[in-house]
């Protein structure tokens, strides 16, 4: 029972890192190396509240903005005038991790960070114990989950979006401003990272280099899963099961690689849709 | 922002001014590589010789990345095979010379088929181009963890120290810059060679490429092995220089490093990525001692400014401003001479003037006897997407010799039809049989082996090679290229040679290909096509875009080429006079059906054809 809540929990972290690089795969059609660097402004943007004495709450929202605000900057000096170049980006977008990251080492160290937590302690369910706080991530990560869908589905900006997705040569024909479109997804992009990173903020050890690991294996994810949510949930589901029990039934160290060597050979013998 | 003024439409710099540049460099360099034990301390020459071995592995970046357009993240992990292998034989079993040496073989043997494994990986047909940096990404993932799961065996995170050779620093520059030199050299020859030029044109084209015969899931995959052994030999050298192996030598961060580095310096130039890697790690380690993270930070910028701005990375505009400072100083000096040499030098050097020699027929060229064998035979052809019907129950036969029009309106299945006959894996029924031989489900590449030779709708040449290497390349399918040897001479066959004469391609042969008008695109195409000397030849709208002039050569030419060769022609048009001319027999396609089958004179006026293209509507 406590391997299958470790499963979905940490299925729910693997979701909530990689819906951001979904979403801009999906749209804007580009692999976005700074996402982990995304994921750590996140982290540290925690780290400063706890600092300055706020609401952990308060933090997550904080966090958010500060992505949306970093991927708004981004997406107009950098990918814009490069749009037309899709393997570029992938050499744009790690430079601009390692300009994040640079910067944080100048400012915070290269030492751990501490952040407080919102929610601390275990609650017991049917007699068995577990963190309460990963039990609320899995949650917010279904909400997000559900929350991208809804918008996807029944709004006039998803169908917009799912437009952009589908031909984004026939959108911008029919007039829909898909510069605008992939702004808007980058800055949203970018706000799930940094939102994402300020939720791992109690789980895992803050330091400056902390998100490479998260985007490699998100970055494996959202190429199984193609562009839809669904299938992401799925994947981040098996794989990222997978790895829980690799773990701990082999060993830790190379159940770190499940999910990288799985993705690796699933997308070789899948047939290309 | 625009690219600076010296690139062309394809991001290179012109011929002239790159091999200028890089005779500039080549000597410079050398001159710089034979002062540095004078000039340098001891520090400095340590520095330098870490630079060199990392340069080796930056040569390989450049060959797979640069040349090709294999964007890897993984040389960093056949480095650390290299360092590993030759640390663990020292530490545990022998540091004797032989078994050093051997150990050093096994370690490229080990990475070079650690390189194939990738490729099989990374290069199946259809495979994006991204799926070679999601695969060479979690190689050094898988590397490190690899070496941290071998605890003390391997040293684990602290690395595995072990005995090493008695060299010294001194002794380590000559070795590791000549390693370098060596390396650099045979890299230079390669790209410029007969056998280098696929590189590109797999870069530009790969769809074309495979059209052409070439397998190129098959020449990447190599290309990746020798790429690999390459970077384990200077791995395990840089650990015996190092006394010790540690996991950062195959890690992400490393393997990302050395993208970065290529694209500074200038990828696809060989020279830029070598003079980047080594100017970096100089400067990171004399500036980078004291402000590790600025200097970091500055190299990260850098980066973006170059990928963003300037593709083509520093070596270019360096190179251009040398060449103008230099001609600056020479006419300030008034050095006749030294000007003279400067101008002249890339008309001598640069220009690749090569002369186009018609092929002599082989003895055993098929002659037309009869005229009835049947060339192309296709038996129920079908294209199904989902309950979409594109292509049903398809069946004729092309007779040696015969120019066989096929026509119909916009969606009939024309393209459909040429793919499902050149390309195995379209078809979901039916069988298509060239002189008698099935051949099946195959792809495109071992299609050519038939006979087969397809000319696509819109025109598809390699855009940043000449004229004259495009048509080089479509030949390299009947003659094995030279790895080391740059041919002057165009051996064309007969019909592709009056192909570039009739349309005037032949006096623009040293011109790129991207430049070209669209016309003269497609001529190039169907050239190259030809150049595979086909038996049946597919061709979608070979004269769209050329003046009525060439169009009329170009059909004398296929005409011509039916009759003495025995060529199958099957030709879709959209100008009916053109068929007219040159067809001998029309097929007429309707919703993926055929609907008339016949001599021209016959279809042309019939009330199904007319039905066809005017009434609509289904026909029976």
């Amino acid at each position: 029972m406590t391997q299958f809540l470790d499963i979905v929990t940490f299925a729910g972290e693997l979701f909530i890192v990689a819906i951001g690089l979904l979403l801009v795969f999906g749209i804007l059609k580009i692999i976005n190396l700074a996402h982990g660097a995304f994921l750590v402004v996140g982290s540290y943007a925690t780290v400063v509240a706890t600092r300055l004495n706020w609401d952990p709450w308060l933090a997550l929202l904080v966090a958010l903005a500060v992505g949306i605000a970093l991927g708004a900057l981004v997406e107009r000096s950098v990918l814009r005038p490069i749009a037309a170049r899709p393997l570029d980006t992938i050499l744009a977008t790690w430079g601009l991790n390692i300009v994040i990251v640079q910067l944080i080492t100048l400012y915070f160290g290269r030492q751990m960070q501490f952040a407080k937590s919102a929610i601390t302690g275990a609650v017991t369910l049917g007699g068995l114990t577990y963190s309460e706080y990963r039990l609320i991530l899995l949650l917010i990560a279904v909400a997000v989950g559900a929350m991208v869908t809804v918008v996807m589905r029944t709004t006039q900006m998803g169908l917009i979006a799912r437009a952009v997705i589908m031909n984004e040569e026939l959108a911008q024909g029919l007039g829909i401003n898909t510069r605008l479109v992939r702004f808007v997804t980058f800055c949203l992009g970018a706000g799930l990272a940094s939102l994402a990173g300020a939720l791992l903020t109690p789980l895992v050890s803050v330091h400056p280099l902390m998100g490479v690991p998260w985007l490699i294996n998100a970055f494996m994810l959202v190429l199984v899963a193609g562009v839809s949510l669904g299938s992401l949930a799925v994947a981040t589901l098996l794989l990222g099961g997978a790895q829980v029990l690799v773990s701990s039934y082999g060993n830790p160290v190379l159940g770190g690689l499940t999910i990288v060597i799985l993705s690796v050979v699933i997308l070789r013998f899948r047939t290309p849709a | 922002m625009t690219p600076a003024p010296e690139l062309t439409a394809a991001g290179h710099l012109p011929r002239t001014v790159r091999w200028r540049g890089l005779a500039f460099a080549l000597s410079g360099c050398t001159a710089a590589y034979l002062a540095g034990p004078f000039v340098l301390g001891t520090f400095g020459q340590q520095i330098l010789s870490q630079a060199f071995f990392y340069a080796i592995v930056v040569v390989t970046v450049d060959l797979l990345w640069g040349h090709t357009g294999i964007l890897t993240f993984g040389q960093s992990a056949f480095f650390g095979i290299g360092a590993y292998a030759i640390a663990i034989t020292r530490a545990y079993y022998s540091s004797g010379i032989p078994v050093t040496a051997l150990a050093l073989i096994g370690a490229m043997v080990v990475a070079a088929l650690v390189g194939i494994a990738v490729g099989w990986l990374s290069f199946w047909d259809r495979a994006s181009p991204i799926y070679v940096a999601v695969v060479t990404l979690a190689l050094p993932v898988v590397f490190t963890q690899v070496i941290l799961s071998g605890h003390a065996f391997t040293g684990s995170s602290s690395g595995l120290p072990f005995p090493v050779p008695d060299i010294s620093i001194e002794q380590w520059y000559w070795i590791s810059g000549g390693l370098l030199l060596l390396i650099g050299a045979a890299a230079y020859v390669f790209v410029k060679s007969d056998a280098g030029r696929l590189l590109v044109a797999i870069r530009e084209n790969e769809e074309r490429c495979r059209y052409l015969g070439l397998k190129t899931s098959r020449i990447k995959t190599g290309l990746m092995a020798v790429c690999g052994a390459v970077a384990a030999l200077a791995g395990a050298c840089y650990a015996m220089f190092a006394n010790v192996a540690a996991p950062a030598y195959g890690d992400f961060v490393f393997g990302t490093q050395l993208v970065v580095w290529t694209a500074l310096g200038g990828r696809g130039t060989l020279i830029g990525p070598i003079l980047g890697t080594v100017f970096i790690n100089y400067v990171s380690a004399v500036l980078g001692g004291n402000f590790p993270f600025v200097w970091l930070l500055l190299v990260g910028l850098i980066f973006i400014v170059v990928v963003v701005y300037l593709p083509a990375g520093l070596a270019p505009p360096v190179f251009s401003g040398a060449l103008r400072l230099g001609r600056i100083v020479a006419d300030a000096l008034g050095v006749a001479r030294v000007r003279a040499v400067a101008s002249e030098a890339p008309e001598s050097i640069g220009r690749d003037r090569f002369s186009v020699v018609v092929r002599p027929e082989p003895a055993g060229t098929p002659v037309l006897h009869g005229g009835s064998q049947v060339a192309l035979e296709l038996r129920g052809v079908s294209k199904h997407y989902g309950s979409l019907r594109a292509l049903e129950d398809v069946t004729f036969r092309a007779h040696r010799g015969e120019v066989v029009g096929i026509v119909g309106p916009n969606g009939a299945g024309k393209t459909t039809l040429l793919r499902c006959i050149s390309d195995g894996r379209e078809r979901s029924a039916g069988e298509v049989i060239i002189n008698g031989a099935r051949i099946g489900r195959l792809p495109p590449q071992d299609g050519v082996a038939f006979g087969l030779g397809r000319k696509f709708q819109a025109p598809s040449v390699f855009e940043a090679l000449t004229v004259g290497d495009c048509l080089r390349v479509a030949r390299s399918y009947r003659a094995t290229p030279s790895f080391w040897r740059r041919s002057r001479a165009l051996e064309l066959p007969e019909a592709a040679q009056r192909t570039i004469e009739a349309t005037g391609l032949a006096a623009l042969i040293d011109e790129p290909a991207g430049t070209l008008p669209h016309g003269m695109k497609q001529a190039l195409e169907l050239a190259m096509v030809l150049a595979l000397e086909p038996a049946v030849l597919l061709l979608d709208e070979p004269t769209a875009g050329l003046t009525s002039t060439e169009r009329a050569a170009i059909g004398a030419v296929l005409t011509g080429l039916a009759q003495s060769h025995g060529l199958c022609i099957l030709v879709i048009e959209h100008d009916l006079d053109f068929v007219r001319n040159i067809s001998s027999r029309l097929v007429v396609l309707h919703l993926g059906r055929i609907v008339a089958d016949g001599p021209v004179s016959q279809i042309v006026g019939s009330e199904v054809v007319r039905q066809v293209y005017v009434g609509g509507g289904t026909v029976t």
